[in-house]
């Protein structure tokens, strides 16, 4: 999320000259799926009715952010009956020279009536698909090192653990701050899986880009 | 913090400490820290700028703005003082002036391709679609970069979709953004994806779909790749909108071979099915086959398609999807609908619908599958369709009770599933008490069973048996609405209280819970509640109704107050926000989703609930907190309510309320029908439209009793009071139209379905005899006015009037008084009863003293302005007369409110007395 103050966002376009120079012929509108597809915004009323308390809710800017910058990651699952059955999100980002271009997964979200369906996985390979398809080297989630369920889906779609974030989810309700697994699956780009080879070393969440 | 590239700039070094402060919130040192450079350096604006953001956000509104003027006149050039410029704008929500900024910027460095990007994203924020296409064509010539040509183009799609005329947007915005498209097309220009797709945008508008078919198929459609399916998609749009039902089918058919899950294409499949069946279309002649492939044409071949795409999924090892056994299901429905037996070929839908169960019924969202196909099964073979699907649920050797449990969570699942199935059926609802009252019992008893699976669940996690209990919790108010039994509901609040217990997260228990609360009129619990649902951003458009509709009535002003604080909060916000990412978009090239955005702004522009919450508002405000001892026209003006303007959006109100945010598996005669929509939204504009009309005219009834003293100039005051008095007389008559209305409306009494929407407080309103009372009150204002422009001396008839108007507004209020009185709870013969409405109608009477009280003070002032301009009258008339009634009815007033005072706002804690 965004956490940076208004004064923060002030001093980096204090910094950033010339940031219109930096164009980039970017990209379209949504992608519907599984079953049928829909505006994203009627999307944002959907997910804002799910009151399930395992789904994250975002603020409006988070989502248009996303909307406004990577359209095509940013599919959505409607049942036949109209009901949001689930949702992801994600980006492009990283260093093409340093073979670090590559596809992010933000935000996966299935509403608890649809979970068991194999829908998840679905919505990954769409992320990885058109990952792909923009020369990705490879797809990186984080995960925190508590959900094992997750940790176990991901392995299960061909994730593996490629570092350890330390203190990557900031506390909340008491809790502790919490640990994240950087979670990494090649791309055919990355023809010798080289992105993947583990870390063995934590990692501050400062040193991650 | 980034360190730094390149040289550093040594204003960059000196200013460095004050941005370190405003990041880190210390505006107090960013002022003393500019204050200390400026000593030295008196021409660095930007430290004024910063000092002035410091001042912004110290809430010293009116110094930060003149320091920012004083630096904007100026004109400056400089990077640092027109981004912090932009930010302070911003901040104080005058994003118009950074537009001066910036084209005040370019004239002096014409050549800056920054600049010129920046007045166009400025204008971008405030929506100058026509001096965007202008800036981001003068930014190409500086720079020929393609992205700033489109930033033109699409500003003219957006001076074609914000139109008023659409012939305008037909013939002159969208053909010419057609023509500079395809000045680029003939000389190759075209880059990007974005540019692609801008160019479709604009010839789907034209409705040349064509033209639209020729590019995404041509090659320039070769770049319609980031999406998954781009093309297809637009293809099947074009198709759609041509009638190109051959076209349609195949691709439809082509696409649900590689995805049988894919529901949007069945729906595509089918409709293109029986276009072309009705057109009795045949294949042509060789040679001119349809270019996406074979085309089905018959039924036959839409069943066999059908059954082979659910053999290959029985046939399949992995699990099966849902989309084919749907589909199957859809195509029966369809055939059904235009009377063809074919449906046959496809079984029979019983049988189909167990078999699904069969495959599905361990998955929660079976039940939601299902549902929209019941109404395929005749009425008498419901008990047997249940009686099938019961067989196909594992449960153990039934026990004393005669219940058996299922060992685990997936036969739990089907056996739930069976339930809600059962239900939505209406054999629940069929079921006599004694039934109704058995069925509780065993689905208590699950209840309870099934909590050992989820012994190790988390705090956040629900218990897999959770919908049991709510089901009878539903049973539960059934059994109240058929027998009006009121322990009925105390059971109700038992169980859900106990299902909270071992789930504390689960929000459907919370919002029942609530909805109880508020019906019982016992809204003490009901703000943890809501506040333990968690609403964020949008939610508080769509389900902050539940707690703004029962605070104020329920008299909770202070709890009403604040919930209307945190949607308006929200609304505030997102203004702001929206703009940024529009910004955004353009940025990116992400075209298609600018018109999205904007239409969502409009969408909670239009909120219905926005408008509710800013006129409850501010209605609270006066009634709670405004001094009538000192001015009130302060108080109106502070809040910005002008009365001679209507800010509400009467005819495109927008209701963003989520009306089925209760989960419900009621037969769907019994669920909430596009029908209960309309009616619900009508009668709560009409509602506001009262609201609103009464705060208008308190806000114009301050601001007349305190207008300017004649003396200055008798002629143009004469002028000003009338034009006011007329906003009055024009208000108080649409009042009066409004409750026609209102009567009207209310004589339908519409009945909600219980898990819908409430009903507003008009209905009470008028019972009460608020409504009118307030009307005639108001009227009485009106008529004290006209005392004053017709003098005294020949105005008996009028004063006989006034005094009357005074004497029945007494009787009136005695009346809605006695209204009020009794107990809210009652015991009788051991059963308790409670009387929600005692408290409504209290509060009606509460809000219409304040409104007396108002207008006596607005009154007392009134009458004493026009004491002083004519002081021969004070002694002989005017002092005998109104102040006099006045004075008469605020002792009546005051009297009355301490009867009040023995009534007063019990809040009732329902809570502990049941449980």
């Amino acid at each position: 999320m965004d956490n940076s103050s208004l004064a923060g966002s002030l001093f980096q376009r204090w910094l950033a000259r010339n940031k219109y120079s930096k164009l980039r012929s970017a990209a379209p509108r949504r992608q519907g799926h599984c079953i049928e597809c829909m505006k994203h915004l009627k999307l944002y009323f959907y997910l804002h009715s799910n009151l399930d308390p395992l789904t994250e809710t975002y603020g409006i800017p988070f989502y248009l952010q996303y909307l406004a910058h990577w359209p095509e990651y940013f599919i959505v699952a409607e049942a036949p009956g109209g009901e949001l059955m689930g949702y992801i999100m994600g980006k492009a980002e990283g260093s093409v020279a340093r073979e670090e271009w590559h596809g992010h997964v933000t935000a996966l979200s299935v509403a608890p009536e649809f979970r068991r369906l194999g829908l998840a996985a679905k919505l990954m390979e769409m992320l990885e698909e058109i990952s792909e398809r923009k020369g990705g080297f490879f797809v990186d989630l984080f995960v925190r090192v508590s959900n094992q369920v997750a940790v176990n889906m991901y392995k299960q779609l061909g994730y593996s653990v490629y570092r350890t974030v330390i203190e990557y989810y900031s506390a909340s309700n008491g809790e502790p701050d919490e640990d994240a697994y950087d979670m990494r699956k090649a791309l055919s780009s990355d023809t010798e899986k080289k992105s993947i080879v583990p870390i063995p070393h934590p990692v501050r969440p400062e040193d991650i880009e | 913090m980034a360190a730094r590239g390149h040289v550093q700039d040594p204003n960059d070094r000196r200013l460095r400490p004050i941005y370190d402060y405003l990041d880190n919130g210390n505006n107090k040192m960013a002022i003393q820290q500019a204050d200390k450079l400026l000593k030295k350096h008196k021409d660095l604006h930007c430290a004024k700028v910063l000092k002035a953001i410091g001042l912004q956000r110290t809430g010293k509104q009116d110094e930060a703005f003149s320091l920012a003027q004083e630096v904007a006149t100026l004109e400056p050039t400089d990077d640092n003082s027109l981004q912090a410029l932009t930010i302070l704008y911003r901040e104080m929500h005058h994003p118009e002036l950074v537009t001066k900024l910036y084209e005040a910027a370019v004239k002096k460095v014409p050549l800056s391709e920054e600049y010129h990007s920046h007045l166009f994203m400025a204008y971008a924020r405030v929506g100058e679609y026509k001096k965007m296409q202008q800036a981001g064509m003068a930014l190409y010539k500086i720079v020929p970069k393609n992205p700033y040509y489109f930033w033109s183009v699409m500003s003219l799609v957006m001076q074609a979709i914000s139109a008023q005329d659409e012939k305008l947007a037909q013939t002159m915005f969208l053909p010419l953004a057609e023509r500079m498209v395809e000045k680029m097309v003939k000389e190759e220009k075209i880059e990007a994806e974005a540019e692609v797709q801008l160019y479709f945008m604009i010839l789907e508008r034209l409705g040349k779909c064509v033209e639209a078919l020729d590019v995404v198929r041509g090659p320039l459609g070769e770049k319609l790749t980031s999406e998954l399916r781009s093309r297809e998609n637009k293809c099947m749009m074009m198709y759609q909108r041509l009638q190109l039902w051959p076209e349609c089918n195949a691709l439809s058919y082509k696409l649900l071979l590689k995805n049988p899950d894919d529901w949007q294409f069945y729906l595509s499949y089918f409709d293109s099915l029986f276009h072309l069946m009705d057109k009795s279309w045949s294949q042509p002649e060789e040679g001119e086959h349809c270019v996406e492939g074979p085309v089905q044409t018959t039924v036959a071949e839409a069943v066999k398609f059908v059954v082979d795409r659910m053999e290959e999924q029985d046939k399949k090892e992995s699990r099966p999807l849902r989309g084919p056994y749907l589909a199957c299901l859809e195509l029966i429905h369809r055939l059904r609908q235009r009377g063809c037996p074919d449906e046959k070929e496809l079984g029979d839908p019983l049988e189909l619908m167990v078999q699904f169960f069969g495959k599905f019924g361990d998955k929660p969202c079976c039940i939601t599958d299902l549902k929209i196909y019941l109404h395929l099964l005749p009425p008498e073979q419901r008990s047997q369709f249940k009686k099938r699907l019961g067989e196909l649920v594992p449960l153990g050797e039934a026990g004393e009770d005669g219940f058996g449990f299922p060992g685990d969570t997936k036969a739990l699942q089907r056996h739930l599933c069976v339930c809600q199935l059962s239900r939505a059926l209406g054999l629940q609802h069929a079921l006599d008490t004694e039934g109704k009252l058995r069925l509780i019992t065993e689905l208590k008893a699950h209840y309870h069973h099934g909590l050992q699976f989820g012994k190790s669940c988390l705090k956040t996690e629900l218990q897999f048996s959770d919908m049991y209990c709510l089901m009878a919790a539903h049973v539960y108010v059934d059994l109240w609405t058929e027998t009006g039994d009121e322990n009925m509901l105390w059971q109700c609040l038992g169980v859900l209280e106990e299902g909270l217990s071992f789930s504390p997260s689960n929000a459907q228990f919370k919002l029942l819970l609530l909805l109880l609360f508020c019906r019982l009129g016992a809204f003490q619990p009901v703000v943890d509640l809501y506040s333990s649902l968690d609403a964020k951003h949008v939610q508080h458009d769509t389900i902050g109704y539940l707690l703004t509709r029962y605070a104020g009535s329920l008299g909770q002003f202070a709890a009403a107050s604040q919930s209307c604080n945190f949607s308006l909060r929200f609304f505030h916000s997102n203004q702001k926000d929206t703009s940024e990412y529009i910004i955004q978009a353009y940025k990116y090239g992400a075209f298609e989703k600018i018109p999205e955005f904007i239409a969502f702004r409009t969408r909670l522009n239009q909120s219905l609930h926005f408008a509710q919450v800013r006129t409850e508002r501010m209605l609270l405000d006066l009634y709670t907190e405004a001094d009538v001892t000192l001015s009130l026209e302060e108080s109106v003006k502070a809040m910005g309510v002008c009365p001679e303007e209507d800010d509400i959006p009467w005819d495109n109100m927008r209701d963003n309320r989520d009306l089925t945010v209760l989960v419900s598996w009621d037969p769907k005669d019994r669920e909430l029908t596009e029908e209960h929509r309309r009616l619900s939204l009508e009668e709560e504009s009409v509602w506001l439209k009262v609201r609103s009309l009464t705060l208008r005219l308190l806000a114009s009834l301050a601001l007349l009793g305190h207008a300017p003293s004649p003396r200055n100039s008798d002629k143009t005051n004469e002028n000003g009071i009338s034009a006011k008095s007329s906003t009055l007389q024009t208000l108080l008559s649409q009042l009066d139209q409004t409750l026609e209305t209102a009567a009207q409306i209310t004589e339908k009494q519409t009945q909600y379905p219980f898990l819908g929407p409430p009903s507003s407080r008009l209905a009470s309103a008028l019972s009460s005899g608020s409504c009118h009372c307030q009307a005639s009150a108001l009227q009485l204002s009106l008529t004290l006015r006209e005392l004053e422009t017709t003098g005294l001396d020949d105005s008996t008839e009028l004063q006989t009037q006034i005094c009357n108007a005074f004497k029945s507004s007494v009787a009136q209020l005695q009346e809605m008084l006695s209204r009020c009185k009794g107990e809210v709870l009652e015991m009788k013969d051991g059963r308790l009863t409670t009387r929600p409405s005692l408290l409504e109608t209290l509060v009606f009477f509460v809000e219409k003293v304040c409104v007396n009280t108002l207008e006596a003070a607005m009154g007392t002032g009134h009458s004493d302005t026009h004491t002083h301009c004519t002081p021969a009258a004070r002694k002989a008339r005017v002092r005998p007369t109104t102040p006099s009634a006045v004075t008469l009815l605020t002792h009546s007033w005051y009297d009355l409110s301490g009867e009040k005072r023995d009534n007063k706002f019990i809040n009732v804690d329902v809570r502990h007395k049941n449980i």
